[in-house]
């Protein structure tokens, strides 16, 4: 089997299996106590993690323009428009 | 809060998620042109955004192959960067609670990063939002995928880079809005810090690559969350 094959295969059975994983993991685990708390608390803490991987990845340009995005984001909690804002700082930052 | 129907859910959720879809369309064509460099076929290209469908992962799998790492190398890579998935959709489980099993196959299928966060987002804002709409937002995305990798390697040759548009950000500010409108207040501010802080010492300290500290930052975080007392 060729390389780009062997990969196409191997990593569609381990995504799903993941993705599956979890489903089935997120129900076995108990509805009230630390546990529940923790995993409703888990989006927003991924989330906040992501974030903070993208912006140490990249230089001042990317934490100024992360900045603007955040102060859209903080007032206007609209997602079109910190993009927006995001992309536009950015572009003009990096000119 | 009063329930959508399954339609107006899913409809709304393509609605919704178009912005991210755009972005997904120019990452799209861009890894189909890296693609084309790793010498794979549209076939090849098709089959893999239609099975895989994570597309970090997919890019960084090529990517590899294009470097000439070898394709054990190439997937154990892809793997490690998709292991959050299984903290994405262990997250959101009472989205799946009761589903037969094909929509729990199809559910689980049709969740990335994006339509997760824009359904906790959505349901943040008050809307009782959950599996039509997640399974909406990742059907648009799968279709834009799928489309765009494959057009990707069509139109290999006049394809922009997504840096130089500045639409390499556009996921950055996309979930630091998210980010904003899961923000529960100060019983986040604890959580959030640990997750940030644990995130910049394993990356910067050069302990953990990008995809592990993301993993091992949010559970951290998670984990304070989980040993706060409730009021």
């Amino acid at each position: 089997m060729s390389d780009p094959w062997f990969v196409i295969v191997v990593l569609a059975i381990a995504t799903f299996s993941i993705r599956i994983g979890g489903v089935l993991l997120g129900q076995k685990l108990p509805n009230t106590g630390p546990w529940a708390r923790a995993l409703n608390s888990l989006p927003g803490c991924l989330i906040i993690s992501l974030v903070s991987v993208l912006l140490l990845s990249g230089g001042p340009n990317e934490w100024i323009a992360g900045s603007i995005a955040l102060a859209v984001a903080w007032f206007t909690k609209n997602l079109p428009l910190t993009m927006v804002a995001g992309i536009a700082a950015i572009y003009l930052l990096r000119l | 809060m009063s329930s959508e129907t399954p339609q107006a859910e899913f409809w709304s959720a393509v609605k919704d998620i178009s912005p991210l879809a755009i972005g997904v369309a120019i990452y799209g064509l861009a890894f189909g042109l890296l693609a084309a460099q790793a010498a794979m076929s549209e076939l090849q290209i098709g089959v893999m955004g239609t099975f895989v469908f994570a597309g970090a992962s997919q890019i960084l799998a090529v990517e590899r192959l294009v470097a000439g790492a070898g394709a054990i190398t190439a997937v154990v890579a892809a793997v490690a960067i998709n292991l959050r998935m299984l903290l994405v959709t262990a997250s959101i489980r009472e989205v799946y609670q009761g589903r037969p099993w094909w929509q729990l196959v199809i559910g689980a299928h049709m969740t990335t990063d994006e339509n997760w966060a824009l359904m906790l987002a959505t349901r943040a804002k008050g809307r009782n939002v959950g599996y039509w709409y997640l399974v909406g937002g990742g059907a648009c995305l799968f279709l834009t995928w799928v489309i765009s990798t494959v057009c990707g390697v069509i139109f290999a040759n006049n394809i922009p880079e997504p840096k130089a548009l500045g639409m390499d950000f556009a996921f950055t500010a996309a979930f630091i809005a998210i980010a904003r409108s899961l923000w529960r207040g100060n019983k986040d501010l604890l959580p959030w810090l640990v997750s940030v802080s644990i995130v910049a010492l394993t990356l910067l300290s050069g302990l953990l690559d990008s995809s592990w500290a993301l993993i091992v930052g949010g559970c951290a975080g998670a984990l304070t969350a989980g040993l706060i007392p409730s009021e």
